[in-house]
């Protein structure tokens, strides 16, 4: 039996390589179609992934605590108490890499040059400096440290409208948890400036204790609970196990998805363009490749015959056939793979406004945060994994009709033309 | 000796409908073991259909097709193709070797179909490559070789499992004369030797020489299994 399947894998592999020309073809366009989609999922998927990662370092986390009415109306009187029994529990998990706690309010920051509508996101400046990107991106001043009182930081583009620098101040009034009317003046300690319109125009941080006396929040209470997971992909359980599990009457547990749902769906869109394009481009390889592997088992027809003749049973000719697809699939596919992972390596640290010189680098945004144009691909075996696993099964489906033929042959009249 | 092919009232039409061909219009024929048998006609008597017929790979319209008893009108084509593994070779005028493979891995081809150690296959294939002149052709792949040894080398799959049947359509018509002579020769004496029994199906007077048994086919109907000078001579200068 063994030598028998060793003589079929033996006579596929030696028959594809007959026409060397149209296998080389063959090959190289297989190796082509699995290494584009390889190398432009790893690329787009490292944006994306960076952009996801960035954004939740710098907002709310990849699963955020709430309370429960805040994403319909993010009003300043909706926050969760107890937080920091939640909090302790959360970073003993060793699934957690870090929670931030956050205290969020809406308000309008004044100087005589002007008011303008701003987020001041009060944050533990200690934890800060290590999730956020933020502090690498103060262009003037410093970044917050904790006890900082009434020192915060401000966009570059803010600064502007305002007409403020380090050392300045500037009027911030909101609404505290009761709905009164609360004002207070703070100062310029650093400014930033992140390449995103959103952020750099209308986003302060101070520090938490400061931002929570202002709301007349306790110590206990925040607007949200931020949680760094280390492995982001994992979040979705997590959010499910701990809504489960932590969350109290009037908290809801929350993935980036839901907090930030601009994002996840341009996110969404643009992958399925990919997604879209990978199958078109499936679709015209496989058809050649297709063809190749069609005209293959046409021209060889009366040998097939002669095989048959000779006591040849149909399904080690079909096993024949297989291998011969199989052997195709085989070394194309992870060659593909290969390559679409050594151009993304070869692309990473790449700026790709420096292809785009016309493009305003403030326009590369998704739902209101910047993108990073330097290419940071994401090397993720399973995704890798399931671009060259789905490419070579397309290529084993190719033989499913070739194999067909070989059962519709007759012995007869294939010997019979000459 | 023993009855190897039986054949009673065979008939095989081709078509469908008012156009029907008569290919063969009921053939009577016994082969017994160590016959080497010659059948000649016209082109388009029916040779090439009786011999697919009794070889198994095609199936009669009516009539019974016994091989050692065993009616092939009831075997499956499962059951039809193990049978012409074992127990028929054939031998093509093409030659029909796999290009891909060498010449030994060709001879040794239906050996490992039918599951044979790779020893014996070795000492089977070598023995017939010695007899047949191939020696040191082993590893050459068919189109390095010429027709009259790719023609040896479809002879040595043919016999390699030594089969109770051989089947040989018009092995000669793609060799020159000289070559025709030793490939016949080397059929004869595997004939002599090994009891091996042929069926050919031919128009070369070269093979008639060798006949045992002659059969002419006319319009699909055995004319006579004795042949007249004229009858040979007749259908040997097609």
């Amino acid at each position: 039996m063994m030598s028998k399947l060793l003589l079929i894998i033996k006579i596929a592999r030696r028959s594809i390589w007959r026409n060397k020309r149209r296998t080389l073809i063959s090959l190289f366009s297989i190796v082509i179609a699995t290494g584009i989609p390889t190398f432009f999922v790893c690329v787009a998927w490292g944006f994306y992934g960076a952009l996801v990662d960035d954004v939740a370092r710098l907002m709310a986390g990849h699963i955020t605590y709430e309370h429960i009415e805040y994403r319909d109306s993010p009003s300043n009187d909706l926050w969760v108490d107890d937080i920091e029994s939640i909090n302790g529990i959360l970073n003993n998990n060793a699934n957690v890499e870090s929670t931030k706690q956050l205290i969020n309010l809406q308000g309008v920051a004044h100087t005589a040059k002007g008011s303008v509508r701003v987020s001041l996101m009060g944050v533990e400046p200690s934890k800060e400096i290590f999730i956020s990107f933020l502090p690498e991106s103060i262009v003037a001043g410093e970044y917050l440290s904790p006890g900082d009182g009434r020192w915060v930081i401000v966009g570059s583009k803010l600064a502007e409208r305002l007409n403020i620098k380090v050392g300045k101040k500037f009027v911030f009034t909101t609404n505290d948890i009761n709905g009164e009317l609360v004002e207070d003046l703070f100062r310029v300690k650093g400014i930033f400036e992140t390449g995103s319109k959103e952020i750099d125009g209308h986003f302060v941080q101070s520090d938490i204790n400061f931002a929570r006396m202002i709301a007349g929040l306790d110590n206990d209470d925040a607007s949200q609970l931020g949680i760094i997971v280390k492995n982001p992909d994992t979040h979705e359980y997590f959010v499910e196990e701990w809504q489960n599990t932590l969350a109290k009457n009037d908290g809801v547990f929350l993935s980036w998805q839901q907090i930030m749902p601009d994002i996840a769906t341009t996110i969404q869109m643009d992958r399925t363009a990919i997604i879209s394009f990978m199958f078109m481009l499936v679709v015209i390889v496989l058809f050649t490749m297709f063809s190749t592997i069609l005209m293959s088992t046409i021209e060889r027809k009366r040998e097939f015959a002669s095989l048959l003749a000779l006591g040849t049973q149909q399904i080690e000719l079909k096993l024949q056939i297989f291998f011969e697809t199989f052997i195709f699939g085989i070394i194309a596919c992870p060659l593909g793979s290969l390559l679409g992972v050594g151009f993304a390596k070869w692309a990473e640290g790449f700026d790709i406004m420096s292809i785009f010189e016309d493009v305003n680098p403030e326009d590369m945004e998704i739902g209101g945060f910047g993108m990073d144009t330097v290419i940071t691909p994401l090397f993720s075996t399973s995704l890798i994994l399931q671009i060259g696993i789905s490419f070579f099964l397309a290529v084993l489906l190719l033989s499913v009709f070739p194999i067909y033929l070989i059962s519709r042959i007759s012995i007869t009249d294939e010997l019979r033309s000459t | 000796m023993e009855e190897i092919v039986s054949l009673h009232d065979v008939v095989k039409n081709y078509g469908q409908g008012k156009v029907i061909t008569k290919a063969l219009r009921g053939i009577d024929l016994k082969i017994i073991e160590g016959d080497f048998s010659v059948m000649m006609g016209p082109s388009g008597c029916g040779k090439s259909t009786l011999l697919n017929i009794i070889g198994g790979l095609d199936r009669a319209t009516r009539g019974d097709v016994k091989f050692n008893g065993k009616d092939f009108n009831i075997l499956s084509n499962k059951a039809l193709s193990i049978m012409r593994r074992q127990h028929i070779g054939f031998v093509f005028q093409n030659y029909n070797l796999l290009p891909v493979l060498t010449a030994y891995e060709n001879a040794e081809y239906v050996l490992m179909l039918q599951g044979v150690e790779p020893t014996k296959r070795r000492a089977k294939v070598m023995h017939l490559f010695q007899e047949m002149n191939l020696d040191g052709l082993e590893n050459r792949y068919p189109r390095e070789l010429s027709g009259g040894q790719q023609q040896r080398v479809a002879i040595a799959r043919a016999v390699a499992t030594e089969p109770q049947l051989v089947l040989a359509d018009e092995i000669t018509a793609n060799v020159d004369s000289k070559t025709a002579q030793s490939l016949l020769e080397l059929m004869a004496a595997l004939n002599k030797n090994n009891n091996t029994t042929f069926l050919f199906s031919t128009h070369d007077p070269a093979v008639i020489k060798f006949a045992k048994k002659i059969i002419i086919l006319k319009d699909g109907m055995i004319n006579s299994e004795k042949a007249s000078s004229e009858e040979i001579e007749q259908f040997t200068h097609k």
